[in-house]
């Protein structure tokens, strides 16, 4: 990458990521598409979808590994094809399964990707310590355990601190410390080196712990991008009213201009009930129908993501 | 190409491959001499049987000339095996320990990495038949062989490096039979036919022009009463030891990667 295009990106002008109707099709299956994105500087971007969505398959396209069928993607100002290679010193990627070769030890095996990557030799040594592989240094790559796998994949994701991360799966195989740990890193990452993190994964506590936007794909389509911090707007709530006489207080309710649910438990999706349960209560009471339970309920994520894949769906 | 061939020559180090090569190459120089052992004493031939009449079928004589031209005849048929299996595992590995990935994306090219890979495979090639040709003189020499010459031994010594480097050079489409198999199988089943269709093409007398049966030809292993091959199987040759590595550079820099 030319030296103007770096300082544009440091300088936030150019997108760390961006994919304009990126397609890709293996005959009559569409494994991507026309997916339009961009990655801000900085952004931890998280890429939301069910096993077989297009997750990898966009990913790879990002890294030059899969040709597209149709559209462009470029990464950090660098049009993305098999033959430039100009944005690769600034991204460090993770693929699918962490990979190693099993008769080489983790040092060695970093070694390999240090010298790939024309890197002076202390680096490996920085990214054992950050990576707490320090005790499994001299361990053949075969012996290790997944979770140990996993940190060696991403210390060679890390080992140039790269600007942009692309990370498939991140967090797959690791126990929950690990999962805890690399969250925290990657936080950090971005908090204070401005790195951007362009990830995957079908976790979506994980991901709206960790990122800061999220698009959702599923079917090779985006179906959705949001703003991590303004995921809880888009979240339904409702509140849910139990009495001993339900048929009545319906009725009460009704009549008091709210709408509730005709089937099962006393639901009220009404803005005003969900933001005023008091007054709901202080009706009910007044009418003789007193509540017994009173419940201002929230969407979880799950439930939200299916949601959102059901309407992609129909 | 520098970084990419020392991560080639960590991953050769560190793998059972030049151990288990230079064992089998160790076996053929040493059946060999087996061989010029028995045939050195007719006599001492038949008192061992079968081993005694296999070692006749060669029509090797027991001299230096006939060692070195059965060493030849070894890395002819041996080194399509042995190489190719060198090739199929360079490249194969990558894909069956789904390491590939992981040599896309990177400042060091694709081609570079091809490149390392190819100059690892021509260099341990060449290893192997100079360690053929050392391990052939020893055993040659405590055999006591007749006829040993400079010439005779310069020209058997050079018989070898050519027929190493032109069993080299065919295998290089086993490479990307590896890369474009994503794995071992395929070109294992390429190696074989290959290896097969060179015997019985040779056999019937057309040995010539199949590029895989040429250095078979070279060491003479149809008998003497086969022509040498011409120009234009050694032209064979080259086009097939370029057009695989060339085909092998392409598909590793323009094929979709999905493993």
């Amino acid at each position: 990458m030319s030296t103007d295009v770096r300082d544009a990106h440091r300088g936030g002008a150019v997108s760390a990521v961006r994919t304009t109707t990126l397609t890709k099709r293996y005959g009559d299956v569409v494994a991507v598409d026309d997916v339009t994105l961009s990655v801000e500087p900085g952004q931890i971007y998280a890429l939301l979808g069910l096993n077989g969505a297009g997750k990898t398959t966009l990913i790879r396209m990002l890294l030059g590994m899969i040709a597209p069928t149709g559209g462009a993607a470029a990464v950090l100002g660098a049009h993305v094809s098999g033959g430039d290679r100009s944005a690769w010193p600034r991204v460090g990627y993770l693929v699918e399964a962490p990979a190693a070769y099993p008769e080489l030890t983790v040092r060695e095996n970093l070694k390999i990707v240090a010298r790939l990557r024309r890197l002076p030799s202390g680096t490996v040594d920085d990214v054992v310590d950050r990576l707490a592989l320090r005790p499994y240094t001299d361990r053949r790559a075969r012996a290790l355990s997944m979770g140990n796998l996993q940190r060696l994949a991403l210390a060679k994701a890390l080992i140039h601190t790269p600007d942009l991360l692309i990370l498939d799966e991140p967090v797959n195989g690791l126990d929950p410390a690990g999962v805890v740990e690399i969250r925290t890193l990657l936080a950090e990452l971005a908090r204070e080196h401005g790195v951007t993190v362009f990830l995957s994964s079908h976790l979506l506590a994980e991901v709206a712990r960790l990122a800061t936007r999220i698009g959702i794909i599923h079917r090779g389509r985006l179906l959705q991008e949001l703003d991590a911090a303004g995921l809880e707007a888009h979240l339904r709530r409702w509140l849910t009213v139990s009495t001993r006489d339900d048929a009545a207080a319906r009725a009460v309710l009704a009549a008091a201009g709210f709408t509730p649910q005709r089937e099962g438990p006393i639901t009220l999706t009404d803005t005003r009930a969900i933001e005023r349960p008091d007054e709901v209560a202080a009706l009910l009471v007044e009418a003789g129908c007193p509540p017994v339970r009173l419940l201002v309920e929230e969407e979880d994520l799950e439930t939200y993501f299916l949601r959102v894949v059901g309407a992609g769906d129909a | 190409m520098r970084e990419a061939l020392w991560a080639e020559l960590l991953k050769v180090r560190r793998s059972r491959l030049p151990a288990l090569t230079a064992a089998a190459f160790t076996l053929a120089t040493g059946v060999c001499g087996l061989f010029m052992f028995i045939l050195a004493d007719p006599g001492r031939a038949r008192t061992l049987g079968m081993l005694g009449d296999k070692a006749q079928l060669t029509g090797a004589s027991a001299d230096w000339p006939g060692y070195l031209a059965l060493l030849a005849q070894a890395v002819a048929v041996g080194g399509l095996l042995i190489y190719g299996m060198t090739a199929v595992w360079l490249f194969g590995r990558e894909f069956s320990d789904r390491t590939a990935k992981d040599l896309l994306a990177l400042p060091t090219s694709r081609t570079a990495v091809v490149a390392a890979k190819f100059t690892a495979l021509a260099g341990w090639s060449l290893l192997l038949a100079l360690q053929v040709i050392a391990l052939g003189l020893l055993i040659g020499a405590l055999l006591g062989l007749p006829g040993a010459s400079v010439p005779v031994l310069a020209a058997g010594a050079g018989r070898i490096l050519l027929v190493a480097a032109l069993t080299c050079a065919l295998t290089t489409p086993f490479a990307l039979a590896a890369s474009a198999g994503r794995g071992y199988l395929a070109a294992v089943g390429t190696l074989f036919a290959a290896l097969f269709a060179a015997q019985v093409i040779a056999a019937l007398g057309y040995g010539a022009s199949f590029p895989w049966s040429v250095p078979g030809l070279l060491a003479s292993i149809a008998g003497p009463g086969q022509d040498a091959p011409g120009p234009v199987g050694y032209l064979l040759v080259a086009v097939v030891g370029g057009a695989g590595t060339l085909a092998t550079a392409i598909w590793w820099q323009r094929a979709d990667h999905t493993r």
